[in-house]
């Protein structure tokens, strides 16, 4: 069966449900389209897992987490909620059981998880720093260094960057997979976007998409100080029409584009940096979409200017006669950590976790850092050129 | 994962040891003010983790406070935040000493009396005497009820925002228009920003616009919302004297966003600043030998490699969010040291209240040992 297709659930399994994820499930269903195919198998299979079994096995698999609603003393939803807003996940992360009821909802999808069969492949991801850093100011990724290797070049990344990326997405597709599956970039300033010439590539830009940015970033700044402006808000934004905000690349598929007002929608400084934008973006990729190759292209980001940058939701070239000038030095401590939280985002999601290939580069720099799985079969002992290490991850893909 | 290491116990306690040393051998016998002479001082700095201070990798971003304060201080390295990790919520703890669960806008007062109210019944101090001074505008006038509540940095933003967006007959963000139009809001329109004075009078008019005047045209010049907030609250101290002052420095929020790098300047900046604002204390002969300050962040942040994006946010029930350290300066310290059992954000009100001869008798936490009550 397609992943694409719908799914239907049993209302007598719904009723059996804990209460507090019918609002999620119900969003789920109601937004199947929006789904990416890595999103719908889980929740085919669980649903599948969960209708199988008998009225005892089912009970005893969610009894803790039911046993806890019962004492969270929730608001009164009703099993047609279909989302929870910031006041409802307020009233829920406000409880006092809120940390015993993670734990029991995070145990609970772990042992759902171990009974349920899914697709796996082996994965890539490049994360890039932007020309113009000071990279001789503090090592690289001192963090992810101890668990990788260093790989010297002969030339600068940069030469042959372009070249990696259209081969990883011209490479050919898995079987059994969808095109939304196979290539992801996220940039920050736009080039790849210009380049993508089938479907197998995705390309989200932070410049491209910045008449988006600046629509929800306007409407972000005028929530009131309360939970009921802050609904009110986001509500409006969920409804807002983004076609025309987004481009001829995106305005047309309707899943990216419900993607990327989650994203907006979700915080973490994605409307307001393009490093966050790409990170946080890279998150929500692997987590939702796990393409089997991800790029991300960092860049560099302005300074924050007197008196505007207190407002930080609002755009700093208004009335601010100071001219923008690039924090090249700032950027890269910024970018440093957020390459870490893309290779840690990788160790915690089941479908990448030992299966990843991580290429740590910086355009200006003639090393890169690659971190291997420990299934990986071997990585180049001498230098090497960049069309080798794009060989070695299409071969790695292909496994 | 990723980790760090945090400052281990023995170098603590050597930096303390040594540090204690010196200064004890200078030091000339502490005389008890008494409760009705005391005053304090409570600092609280929004989300830090430990492994961006006093850990062996994060002191660097912390030289004022590692090294010229917590060797004169009482220094707890284990202060747990067992309540809703969010600023209103946090602050209304500390202050009441009870686990408060509010929403996190600053609608709603805490459900326990404040350390404001406990000093106005048992002490009889009017409002004058407790003061609030935040750059969080969420910290509104329902945590501090009774006392005078300043939102510095929001009436920064205001005027910021009337210039962006023409509400305001000055056009351009520069320097003198974004000091007139905080004057003119600051004089006609307080109270509309969530500020909210008791004792407003001549004399603290005349304080606020010397902050502001100092803010712009002093020696220190012209940065972020934290030394504003700094610069007015070292106005009101210096002019008005309180007995009380709860300041809340917020900049190192901007981690929100996912600036790594402005997050540590937040740090550094808020380093600084307290160190700043002891050397005031310590030297204005109306706070010298009777106050006693006391500096703490909210809560940590959010592990690298947590769901919730690591140290942008501060909402994970982990140690490394919950866990955070406090240090108290001057009267209240008999001896400096590092005091290594975990206390919690909740004994701060009946330990401050305790130095003024107050019972919190509401609140669930308890007076700290160790401070000179």
């Amino acid at each position: 069966m397609p992943s694409s297709a719908r799914v239907e659930v049993a209302k007598e399994l719904l009723d059996k449900l804990p209460r507090t994820f019918l609002p999620v499930l119900n969003q789920q269903l109601k937004d199947w389209d929006l789904l990416f195919p890595a999103e719908q198998r889980p929740i085919r299979a669980t649903l599948d897992y969960l209708g199988r079994l008998d009225d005892s096995e089912r009970e005893a698999l969610l009894s803790p987490v039911k046993a806890l609603e019962k004492r969270m003393n929730l608001p009164g939803w009703t099993a047609a909620k279909d989302h929870l807003g910031i006041e409802d996940t307020s009233v829920l992360a406000r409880s006092p059981l809120y940390p015993e009821w993670r734990v029991e909802v995070e145990k609970l999808f772990d042992n759902i998880n171990a009974s349920v069969e899914l697709p796996k492949s082996n994965k890539v991801v490049v994360s890039v720093l932007p020309a113009g850093l000071p990279l001789e100011s503090a090592p690289l990724w001192p963090n992810l260094a101890r668990r990788g290797r260093w790989i010297q070049l002969d030339r600068s990344f940069r030469s042959g960057l372009d070249a990696m990326v259209t081969s990883l997405a011209r490479r050919p597709a898995a079987p059994d997979s969808e095109p939304v599956e196979h290539t992801w970039v996220l940039e920050s300033v736009s080039h790849f976007s210009e380049l993508a010439d089938s479907p197998n590539w995705t390309v989200l830009s932070y410049e491209a998409l910045a008449a988006a940015r600046n629509e929800f970033r306007r409407r972000m700044n005028e929530i009131e100080k309360d939970l009921r402006s802050a609904d009110e808000t986001f509500d409006a934004l969920r409804h807002v029409k983004i076609e025309m905000l987004l481009g001829p690349h995106l305005e047309a598929d309707r899943r990216i584009r419900e993607f990327i007002r989650a994203l907006f929608l979700s915080g973490n400084g994605a409307v307001l940096f393009n490093n966050s934008f790409v990170q946080w973006g890279a998150s929500e990729i692997l987590r939702r979409a796990e393409p089997q190759a991800l790029v991300c292209c960092f860049g560099i980001r302005p300074k924050l200017k007197p008196f505007s940058s207190l407002v930080l939701f609002e755009d700093q070239e208004r009335a601010n006669p100071v001219k923008e000038e690039p924090d090249p030095a700032g950027s890269l401590v910024d970018i440093q950590l957020l390459c870490d939280y893309v290779f840690l985002t990788t160790e915690r999601l089941s479908n990448y976790e030992g299966r990843t290939l991580h290429i740590f580069a910086a355009a200006d720099s003639d090393v890169i850092l690659v971190v291997a799985p420990p299934s990986f079969p071997s990585l180049p002992s001498h230098d090497a050129t960049v069309a080798n290490i794009t060989d070695m991850a299409i071969s790695w893909l292909a496994a | 994962m990723i980790r760090k290491t945090p400052l281990d116990r023995r170098t603590l306690l050597r930096l303390a040891a040594l540090a204690a040393a010196d200064h004890l051998s200078a030091q000339p016998p502490k005389q008890d003010p008494g409760a009705a002479g005391r005053k304090a001082v409570l600092v609280t700095l929004g989300g830090i983790r430990r492994q961006e201070t006093f850990s062996l990798e994060g002191v660097v971003n912390i030289p004022r406070l590692a090294n010229d304060l917590a060797p004169h201080g009482l220094f707890f390295p284990n202060v747990m935040n067992d309540g809703v990790t969010a600023h209103v919520n946090t602050i209304s703890s500390i202050v009441t000493g009870a686990w408060q669960q509010l929403d996190d806008w600053g609608r709603h007062a805490p459900r326990h009396p404040t350390l404001f109210t406990y000093l106005q019944k048992q002490r009889h101090l009017g409002a004058a005497d407790t003061w609030v001074v935040t750059s969080n505008k969420a910290v509104t006038r329902n945590i501090g009820v009774g006392a005078n509540v300043i939102l510095s940095k929001q009436l920064m933003v205001e005027a910021v925002e009337r210039i962006i967006l023409g509400q305001s007959p000055r056009r351009i963000l520069v320097r003198d228009a974004v000091r007139d139009e905080m004057k003119a809001i600051m004089l006609a329109e307080y109270e509309r920003i969530g500020w909210t004075m008791p004792s407003a009078s001549r004399n603290v008019t005349d304080a606020l616009v010397g902050g502001l005047t100092d803010f712009f045209d002093g020696p220190e010049g012209l940065t972020g919302g934290d030394e504003f907030t700094f610069v007015m609250a070292r106005e009101v101290l210096r002019r008005l004297k309180p007995a009380l002052m709860v300041i809340n420095f917020s900049g190192v929020e901007v981690a929100h966003s996912g600036t790594y790098s402005l997050h540590l300047a937040g740090i550094r900046s808020v380093d600084m600043l307290c160190y700043r604002l002891w050397q005031f204390l310590d030297s204005e002969p109306s706070f010298k030998g009777r106050t006693t300050m006391v500096v703490m962040p909210e809560f940590g942040r959010d592990p690298d490699g947590s769901t919730t994006n690591g140290f942008f946010n501060h909402r994970t029930d982990t140690k490394i969010c919950r866990l955070t350290w406090m240090l108290a300066l001057g009267d209240a310290v008999r001896e400096p040291r590092v005091e290594e059992r975990t206390i919690s954000h909740i004994d701060v009100a009946p330990t401050i209240g305790g130095l003024f001869g107050v019972d919190c008798k509401q609140a669930d936490g308890k007076r700290i040992d160790g401070f000179a009550i």
